[in-house]
């Protein structure tokens, strides 16, 4: 199942916006649709709708959340791999590249390089086969 | 929903400029994966008999592979199929960097290409929206130019592949380049995708990959991870050099663990093999008529591994990959970085035509990976001419006033840019060294080290007779990448397949050299067992690590939710290989043509050196390896049973 809009939309194209797959259609103020094959449940569209008018692939409302609220991922660098799944995954981009950052460890590890475009989506998370990578609302605190 | 793979191929017709869906059945699957599996299923059935490489009528594809994208490891490498213009028959060659998950999150297994396009074109897919663009602003420029600008014009984010100019110039030792400097360069399908006027294919999609047990596939993921992470304290780079004066002197041998080389890789890269395989007679050196006599480690120490790594800004990981055998280099001249040249590229530019610049081979290395070339096929068709231009077959007046002698820096890179540009003698040698000698006459032919066409790589088959045979007798001959018996050893399919024997803890060199039916049968498995890998998506290197340790199978049952044992999946490997094997009769190539040159058979042998007073019955081995297929023996021809039990149509 994909998420798809009720018929509380009111075509404010928000979502259209916001869809990192084009899969979100329809004209100004009228009802959006939800292309079911193009959907990858990625939810943004629910936490960007002003109107509830999204409900997630169970079936739920989608509740809409302050931007600054949506989960960031964060790395584990002692257990990450440096396999660049996550930032492949990524849909919108925002994963990207720390560089060499130790004399002694060559390997190019991910870091949340665009933090303003990412939209929470947990993909990284999900994806991310030595679990390195989890997700947090709260602001990150930097390590004194 | 299917499971792993995305069940939809796109075919696109570039003469009449139409993009279509196919759906292919779940049969398809079941029976070949998808990959290399998956593009010998399409080409088989599709390409005409007789079609023209670089014709409308072949078929050039692009496979991304069963377990790409999955939570697996090693699992990112896409293989690029086609009709070969080189050998005329079966082509194929994998790559990895980040193309392989491109192709699904698009939603499609594979893309494929058929036609020719009236002017230069790209492929441009946006999440569902695929066309064909106007390229001829892009044409004629190189690999990494065409890669920045079109990530320029459709996003950061978009995978792209592409030929260079080579491949434009239908070279017949052109590849298809991706991730700046990745290049599935074997088998000549670069010049297939040029004389289709197609300049690139640019990915951009977001779709999910689905699995059946994504928690399964974590927990083997992790302990996979723990095999290829652990550290290992290791000398500096140049005592190889005498490991491999060792391994050259002793008669005894115990078969080799692949943790050791996935150690070394994970340090270096390839090229920590370097002097080792130089040392031990493992790579061929001056055209494959030289030995480590004419390069002792005097020379050898100007490709010390650590030189590499001192050259190394960061370590490059393809998609999926946990060891990192790549880099990012810096290098003297006009470009800033490249990637780190392998084992295979620095072997052929230097040891093969006893250059011993260092700087020259980076600066090659980044040059051929612009243009889209085979960094393997040009060094050996460099040896070739300098071995020609040495022996009188070719004069001054040839080359352009060229001094091609062995080992002349100036002379190896300025007939290298005029290959790469087809330029006066560049123009003759830019076809491989079998088009070369057939032009160039006079007793050349003695001097052109192919098989079928392609330039083996730098693995010595004198050496290591498996090598021989995997040249020979593959449907794409002239791999260095399906079997040895180095790669049986270090596979240990023994210990997930049954039936398969193990090799004895310790035996003498001599025993290697003989074929007989244990040797045919290990061959046989590696060509099955690589089939079926590539089939998957996997990396070779990863699969060096052993087959228990890096779990194919169990990933592959985790993955789709099917309950397939390891020998059914070999049995994909199987037909995967006897429909390669069968394509090749379909378009009328005699299989005993693959045989490689005399001189790499040690025929006769050579009188000093590592390999001195061997020589490989390349016949016995090839005949054995057919029995052992199910191919007829005398020809090579898969027989109608064994077509039958496979279920091949």
């Amino acid at each position: 199942m994909s998420h798809t809009i009720t018929i509380k939309c009111n075509g404010c194209g928000a979502c259209v916006k916001m869809c990192p797959a084009d899969a979100i259609s329809g004209e100004k103020d009228k009802l959006h649709l939800i292309s079911a094959d193009l959907c990858i449940n990625c939810g943004v569209c629910g936490k960007i709708c002003p109107e509830a008018a999204i409900n997630d692939e169970l079936g739920a409302v989608c509740l809409r959340m302050k931007k600054s609220a949506w989960p960031k991922p964060r790395f584990d660098l002692k257990k990450c791999v440096a396999c660049i799944n996550c930032i492949e995954t990524c849909p919108v981009g925002s994963i990207g590249f720390t560089g060499r950052t130790l004399p002694k460890d060559p390997h190019n590890y991910p870091c949340l390089e665009n933090e303003k475009t990412c939209i929470g989506c947990s993909f990284c998370a999900l994806e991310c086969p030595v679990d390195a990578i989890a997700m947090f609302s709260a602001p990150i605190k930097a390590a004194s | 929903m299917k499971k792993a793979c995305m069940g939809k191929i796109l075919n696109v017709d570039l003469t009449r400029g139409e993009i279509k869906e196919e759906i292919i059945p779940d049969e398809v699957y079941q029976k070949h994966l998808s990959g290399m599996g998956l593009g010998a299923y399409i080409l088989y059935n599709r390409v005409p008999a007789g079609a023209d490489p670089l014709g409308p009528d072949n078929i050039l594809g692009f496979c991304s592979g069963m377990l790409t994208g999955t939570g697996s490891f090693f699992s990112g490498r896409w293989t690029l199929v086609g009709k070969s213009p080189l050998t005329g028959g079966w082509g194929d060659a994998n790559c990895g960097g980040t193309f392989s998950p491109a192709i699904k999150r698009c939603g499609y297994d594979a893309i494929f290409f058929t036609g020719i396009s009236a002017k230069p074109v790209y492929l441009c897919i946006k999440n569902d929206k695929a066309q064909l663009l106007d390229a001829s602003k892009i044409w004629g420029k190189d690999a990494v130019e065409t890669e920045d600008l079109l990530r320029n014009t459709h996003g950061k984010k978009s995978a792209v592949a592409v030929i260079g100019p080579s491949g434009e110039k239908l070279s017949l030792i052109s590849g298809v380049c991706n991730d700046k400097g990745r290049i599935a360069a074997r088998s000549g399908l670069g010049a297939v995708m040029g004389s289709k006027k197609l300049k690139a294919v640019v990915l951009d999609g977001v779709q999910r990959i689905a699995v059946h047990d994504l928690g399964a596939i974590k927990k083997l993921s992790q302990k996979c991870a723990k095999w290829v992470t652990f550290p290992v304290p290791l000398p500096p780079g140049g005592i190889f050099a005498f490991v491999g004066s060792f391994m050259r002197i002793t008669s005894v041998l115990f078969p080799q663990d692949g943790m050791l080389y996935r150690t070394i890789l994970k340090k270096w890269g390839t090229v920590g093999m370097n002097q080792l395989s130089s040392e031990m007679g493992d790579a061929p050196l001056k055209n494959w008529g030289g030995s480590n006599v004419d390069f002792p480690i005097k020379k050898s120490k100007k490709i010390n591994p650590d030189l590499f790594t001192d050259a190394e800004i960061v370590k490059y990981h393809c998609y999926a990959c946990p060891l990192g055998c790549g880099g990012i280099c810096t290098l003297k001249g006009e470009y800033s970085h490249t990637h780190k040249p392998e084992y295979e590229s620095v072997l052929a530019l230097s040891g093969l035509c006893m250059n011993e610049d260092l700087d020259s081979v980076f600066y090659l290395n980044e040059l051929l990976n612009r243009a889209g070339m085979d960094t393997i096929s040009a060094g050996g068709t460099a040896a070739f001419a300098i071995e020609c231009y040495e022996k009188g077959i070719l004069t001054i007046k040839d080359t352009d006033g060229l001094d091609l002698k062995w080992g002349n820096t100036e002379a190896i890179v300025a007939l290298i840019k005029k290959m790469i540009a087809r330029e006066g003698i560049g123009d003759l040698l830019a076809d491989g060294t079998k088009v070369a000698a057939k032009k160039i006459g006079k007793g050349s032919e003695h001097y052109a080290i192919h098989a079928g066409g392609q330039e083996p790589a730098m693995h010595d088959g004198r050496n290591d007779p498996g090598f021989n045979l995997h040249y020979c007798a593959e449907p794409a001959p002239g791999r260095h990448t399906i079997g040895a018996y180095l790669y049986y050893e270090m596979f240990q399919l023994w210990k997930t397949v049954k039936g398969l024997p193990s090799p004895s803890p310790l035996y003498t060199k001599n025993s290697k050299y003989l074929a007989n039916e244990e040797q045919a049968e290990w061959a046989v498995a590696c060509s099955k067992f690589m089939s079926f890998a590539n089939a998957a998506g996997m990396c070779l290197f990863g699969l060096f690590i052993g087959s228990k340790r890096v779990p194919t199978f169990a990933w592959l049952n985790a993955a789709t939710g099917w309950n397939k044992t390891p020998e059914e999946y070999m049995e994909i490997g199987e037909r995967i290989q006897t429909i390669k094997q069968a394509f090749n009769f379909k378009h009328g190539i005699d299989p005993k043509t693959f045989k490689i040159n005399e001189r790499a058979l040690g025929r006769p042998p050579q009188t000093e050196g590592a390999n001195k007073g061997r020589s490989v019955d390349i016949e016995t081995m090839m005949s054995a390896y057919w029995k052992r297929f199910g191919w007829d023996e005398q020809t090579g021809k898969p027989t109608n049973e064994t077509i039958k039990r496979l279920g091949i149509s």
